[in-house]
């Protein structure tokens, strides 16, 4: 009897391609390196069944599918390759006959934590304004640690693979994560970091997001992205409020200004740009060009920030930018900062206003007078890049993290090493994290 | 679910570590991500930049791991990793499927990432060698196969059979084909050499594709010299029949204009068929006798201005001249060709008293001036290596600048006379820098002589290059050059191109190249004992008719190949076909175009039109021998031949109002345009034709048809 069913319920399966397991497989290695959303020839796009079954504008793929792959309508497809065999044409030609339908399974987000054999790179961490908290990005997750990296508080799970910007709310009522999942999606998850509740999330564009910052009124989030634009969240609703494309290169960093009611962005544009958080509307250039740019933090009490570039250096810029003021005119740079040992990846502004913390891919973190623009003290300890840099806020601590996966907090003031752990719980496997 | 997998391959891993070095970095070339099209361009692809061809392993692993916080990687869960889904078009990919996710590549990356990302250990992961079997092969006809395979070894000890993660490319595709698993088939008959790349390391594999055809007996011909027995020892093998010595005519032709870039007189065809002396002996003599001539020195002397690039361009009027003079003595002189290059190279002071110093006036920079010397005199292209490391040669962008610091120290500065500069050695800061890190490098050899030669740390370390360079235990100065002079011969180098010898381009006939080397190095560099060893050899005098057995080939001398004229030997010829010569402005009259200083003069006309070199840089590949429409209206129509053939004091002219009967007319035109006699149909239709008509007009006429045919304008 079982042996029966088994047999009939095979013999269906053959007699009928179904898109699941037939056709998505065809489409994905032969069509979508060209039909994506990146790249999307003749509008089309076969990443999804919706987007397939939409078409591009030469028609409905349902319609014109089989004459491309046959020939029939010029240029036959796959582009470039040889054609696909008779046996792949013919599931399409009955697939379309039987339908064309949907039978992807719903897709089942896992809910269960992941198990980490090796902790992922770190890529993002913040403490709460409180300092009671320390959150800190694992896999598809933010992990809330006490600030004493001894419990974890919660495991804020979610859709997003990496999670590249945290940022609280100055009440610490919210925690917004920024990320995404490398060219797929990206995503601004909103939680209340005290309960550990989710609140909302947004999806933005096919690739991750960048930069995710809080406005000071915690109303907004503000984000940067792959395809150059920059997005601004309304926080109570998950609502985006608008989107720009002011800038020529990927979007890394944004910060607010004081009052909220305008922020910066910086982009491997090389441009760091002013821009209106109500209406969008590009205000005025920070910077001169020079280097790519990556990363930024802002003054605690004044508008003035501080942006980092692939190619090394940091400069101190007054925010504002005089109307009147020529091209290639700086008076506003406050200050060069030297040279770092490799490309700055993350910088933090201590609350007193008194230190600039620069990471990057050397091992070490710089961290500068803002006065004067100086090298004050060098905190070491990390065997490859760092990520993402942060002070507490008093001002006494200083986390880090990156490519070695462990988190390591020092104290500010002498660079001395006071703390270091995994921010996931390892089940087993190397607990010193991957190095070289 | 993700448990139970990650487990599973954390044990594989136990059992077989793996590193980026030994194990991933191959398959980012063998997949295809590192090549020039795709991550390994200059800028990149998408946002992600690879070296080209993976030569720099160290800036791939940190490309795959650093950018973007670790974007491309997932440790704690590897196959979500970027690297694995865009490959394997789990994620939209458009450099397409590179390879699927059950296949290995996919799994030895998977291992890695779960691993840790080991970046290895240099002292140990580095491949040493490829050992690559079989060493040659040969099939006795086209449709066989064989299969490659290789063999890696690395500093450890350890070996690995890495077949297919090696690229094995035939520089002859439509002889010897190569599949991706690294299966040879015989397309069709001929030789091609399959070159064999891994991680850095080459080997080369010969093949060789017989003809199978029956009755093959090989009829040995006389051989004048050794040239001519490496020449048939190969042709025997290949079975290929060589074609016999070809008729006086043609020779005095073809050896006049190889040798003075002229076309012999009627007077001169006469006597030398006349000569009743034995045809080797006759040649010899007439070889020795063109040597001799002031024509021989002025067509060298242009030959070398082409590759040391005398243009008032970059030398002004004054310095071009005395440049050229400086060429022109050297040639008259016979100098041993590593007394010039050391004059060259070891030159400085007044651009016009010591004229060899122009040499660094054309290249100004250390750069340019090490491509140029290595390009010239040794045959090997480093140009690549600026950039990143040679991808076909084993020249790394580090023996890039080392070769240049050489001549860091070479400066130019202005001197007294006007348009005259001083060449000097620059006593501080002349180091060459890395662009990389801007690191001081110091000179060094590009490879190793088996004769030491010290480099001394001061601005005159160019004496050291020169020692080394010329030195009798140069691997390339002498073969170069003999390889170059063969080329304009034989019409193509023993390796072609002349200037471009590497591991993957080898010599057609090593032993031939060889046994020249040998003999050039033995008489101290002579350039005109080597000139008379190949133009002596029955393989240089070969018939361009061919036999059943050397129809289909191009690659062993063993036949001539029809030339078509350079430009200058063109302009040359049809002068002296139609006894008038056209003038070139700034030079004295009667200067003929392979006289001329620099390609300034004349610029634009017919010279330029039949690929004259514009000697703006030292590649052989600037003078060109094609054959396009406008050259061919230019014959038919234009001014240069037009006017000759009707120049009142011209041959014609002369001929008709000498009152020379029509035969007579007929074999004269033949022999200035042909340097042969007309045939008996030839003469009679010839005499014909002038009968019919205007003499002037119509011996005009045929003066005119003989230089638009093939007769007049190839050398065969």
């Amino acid at each position: 009897m079982k042996r029966w069913i088994f047999l009939l319920a095979t013999g269906t399966l053959a007699a009928q391609p179904g898109y699941f397991r037939d056709i998505r497989p065809i489409l994905q290695k032969q069509c979508q390196g060209c039909h994506q959303p990146a790249n999307k020839m003749s509008d089309l796009d076969v990443t999804t069944f919706d987007a397939f079954k939409k078409g591009g504008k030469r028609g409905t793929a349902i319609a014109t599918v089989v004459k491309y792959l046959t020939g029939e309508t010029q240029p036959r497809m796959p582009l470039g390759s040889p054609e696909l065999p008779a046996a792949d044409i013919a599931k399409f030609r009955e697939w379309i006959a039987a339908g064309a339908k949907d039978d992807s399974p719903v897709e089942t987000s896992s809910s269960q934590p992941i198990v980490y054999l090796q902790p992922p790179v770190i890529t993002a961490l913040r403490w709460s304004p409180d300092g009671s908290q320390l959150a800190v990005n694992g896999n598809r997750e933010v992990i809330v640690h006490s600030s004493d990296g001894k419990r974890i508080l919660h495991r804020l799970a979610g859709k997003a693979e990496r999670i590249l910007s945290i940022s609280y709310s100055p009440k610490g009522d919210l925690l917004a994560a920024g990320g995404g999942t490398p060219a797929q999606f990206g995503e601004v998850q909103l939680w209340d970091p005290r309960s550990g509740k989710f609140l909302r999330s947004a999806t933005l564009t096919n690739d991750t997001v960048f930069g995710a910052a809080v406005s000071p009124d915690g109303s907004r989030v503000s984000v940067g992205a792959a395809d150059n634009t920059v997005h601004m969240i309304d926080t109570a609703t998950g609502k985006e409020l608008f989107k720009n494309s002011n800038h020529e290169g990927w979007v890394l960093g944004t910060v607010f200004g004081i009052d909220s009611k305008r922020f910066v962005t910086v982009s491997r544009d090389r441009a760091a740009k002013l821009t209106d958080s109500n209406t969008g509307a590009f205000l005025e250039n920070v910077n001169l060009l020079r280097g790519e740019l990556t990363a930024i933090a802002r003054h605690p009490k004044k508008d003035v920030v501080a942006i980092g570039t692939e190619d090394r250096y940091a400069f101190v810029y007054m925010m504002d930018r005089p109307r009147n003021m020529k091209i290639a005119d700086d008076t506003t740079l406050i200050h060069k900062i030297d040279r770092q040992d490799g490309a700055i990846t993350s910088m933090d502004w201590s609350s007193d206003g008194s230190r600039i913390a620069i990471a990057g891919l050397s091992p070490v973190v710089n961290l500068y007078n803002a006065d004067t623009g100086k090298l004050a003290s060098q905190c070491k300890g990390h065997s490859a890049g760092i990520y993402s840099v942060a002070f507490s806020p008093d001002g006494k601590q200083l986390a880090t993290g990156g490519f070695d996966g462990m988190v390591r907090v020092y104290s500010a003031a002498t660079c001395q090493l006071q703390l270091t752990f995994s921010p996931v719980p390892l089940s087993h496997g190397n607990p010193t994290g991957a190095g070289q | 679910m993700r448990l139970p997998l990650l487990l599973a391959s954390a044990a594989v891993l136990a059992a077989q570590p793996v590193t980026f070095l030994r194990d991933v970095a191959p398959i980012l070339n063998k997949a295809g991500c590192t090549s020039g099209p795709c991550h390994g361009a200059a800028k990149g692809k998408n946002g992600f930049k690879l070296s080209l061809r993976g030569y720099d392993p160290q800036f791939d692993y940190e490309a795959l791991l650093y950018d973007l916080s670790g974007r491309r990687f997932n440790r704690a869960e590897p196959a979500r990793s970027l690297m694995l889904a865009k490959p394997s078009q789990e994620i939209a990919h458009g450099g397409g499927l590179r390879f699927e996710k059950d296949s290995a590549y996919y799994k030895t990356i998977y291992n890695w990432i779960a691993q840790g990302v080991p970046y290895g250990d240099r002292a140990k992961d580095t491949v040493t060698a490829i050992e690559v079997t079989p060493r040659e092969i040969n099939m006795p006809k086209p449709g066989e196969s064989a299969q490659v395979n290789v063999i890696a070894k690395f500093a450890d000890g350890a070996t690995r059979d890495v077949t297919k993660e090696a690229t094995v490319e035939s520089n002859v595709p439509d002889v010897a084909k190569v599949d991706v698993a690294a299966k040879v088939s015989g397309e069709r008959i001929g030789e091609a050499t399959l070159l064999v790349r891994y991680q850095g390391k080459y080997s080369t594999v010969p093949v060789t594709i017989l003809n199978p055809k029956p009755g093959f007996a090989w009829k040995p011909l006389p051989q004048n010299n050794y040239v001519d027995t490496h020449i048939d020892a190969k042709l025997q093998k290949l079975k290929i029949q060589p074609s016999p010595a070809t008729d006086d005519a043609s020779f005095l032709r073809r050896v006049t204009l190889d040798l003075t870039g002229q076309t012999p007189s009627p007077d001169e065809v006469r006597a030398f068929l006349a000569d009743a002396t034995s045809q080797k002996l006759k040649r010899a003599k007439v070889i020795d006798k063109l040597i001799a001539r002031p024509s021989f020195t002025d067509y060298w002397t242009m030959k070398w201005g082409d590759l040391l690039q005398t243009n008032r361009k970059f030398l002004g009027e004054k310095g071009t001249y005395a440049f050229r003079e400086w060429i022109r003595e050297s040639i008259a002189a016979n100098k041993p060709m590593d007394k010039i290059v050391r004059e060259l190279l070891t030159s400085s002071g007044s651009s016009y008293e010591a004229p060899a110093s122009n040499y660094f006036r054309v290249t100004r920079d250390a750069k340019a001036t090490m491509e140029k010397t290595t390009q010239v005199f040794l045959g090997v292209r480093m140009v690549c290596a600026q950039c990143h490391d040679h991808p076909f040669e084993r020249w790394t962008q580090n023996q890039y600048f080392q070769m240049s610091a050489f001549f860091s120290a070479v400066g130019v500065r202005p001197g007294y006379e006007i348009g005259e500069e001083i060449v000097f050695d620059q006593r501080r800061d002349y180091e060459m820098k890395h662009p990389k890190d801007s690191r001081v490098v110091a000179p060094e050899f590009l490879i190793a002589s088996t004769a030491p030669v010290k480099i001394p740390n001061d601005p005159r370390r160019r004496d050291a290059l020169a020692d080394w360079m010329t030195s009798k235990q140069n691997p390339f100065f002498a073969k170069s050059i003999v390889n170059r002079i063969w080329s304009y011969f034989l019409g193509k180098g023993i390796i072609d191109p002349v200037d471009d010898i590497r591991a993957s381009n080898p010599p057609v006939n090593p032993a031939l190249l060889d046994a020249l080397t040998k003999d050039f190095i033995d008489h101290n560099f002579d350039l005109q004992h080597l000139i008379r060893t190949i133009a002596n050899s029955r393989t240089y005098q070969a018939s361009f008719t061919t036999n059943e057995w050397n129809e289909g080939d191009a690659e062993n001398f063993s036949h001539a190949m029809p030339r078509r004229l350079t430009a200058e030997q063109l302009m040359d010829a049809v002068a002296s076909a139609a006894g008038a010569r056209p003038a070139f402005p700034e030079v004295p009259v009667d200067t003929a175009a392979t006289q001329l200083p620099d390609p300034h003069v004349g610029k634009d006309g017919f010279l330029d039109l039949f690929g004259r070199p514009t000697r703006e840089t030292a590649c052989e590949c600037e003078r060109r021998a094609d054959f396009s429409l406008p050259q061919a209206l230019n014959l038919v129509n234009g001014k240069t031949i037009s006017d000759a053939v009707a120049d009142p004091k011209g041959r014609v002219a002369k001929l008709v109002l000498g009152g020379k009967a029509d035969s007579a007319i007929v074999d004269d035109l033949y022999l200035a345009s042909y340097a042969r006699l007309p045939n008996k149909d030839e003469a009679a239709r010839g005499a014909k034709y002038l009968s019919g008509g205007p003499k002037t007009q119509r011996a005009q006429d045929l003066l005119w048809a003989l230089l638009n045919s093939k007769g007049f304008l190839y050398s065969y």
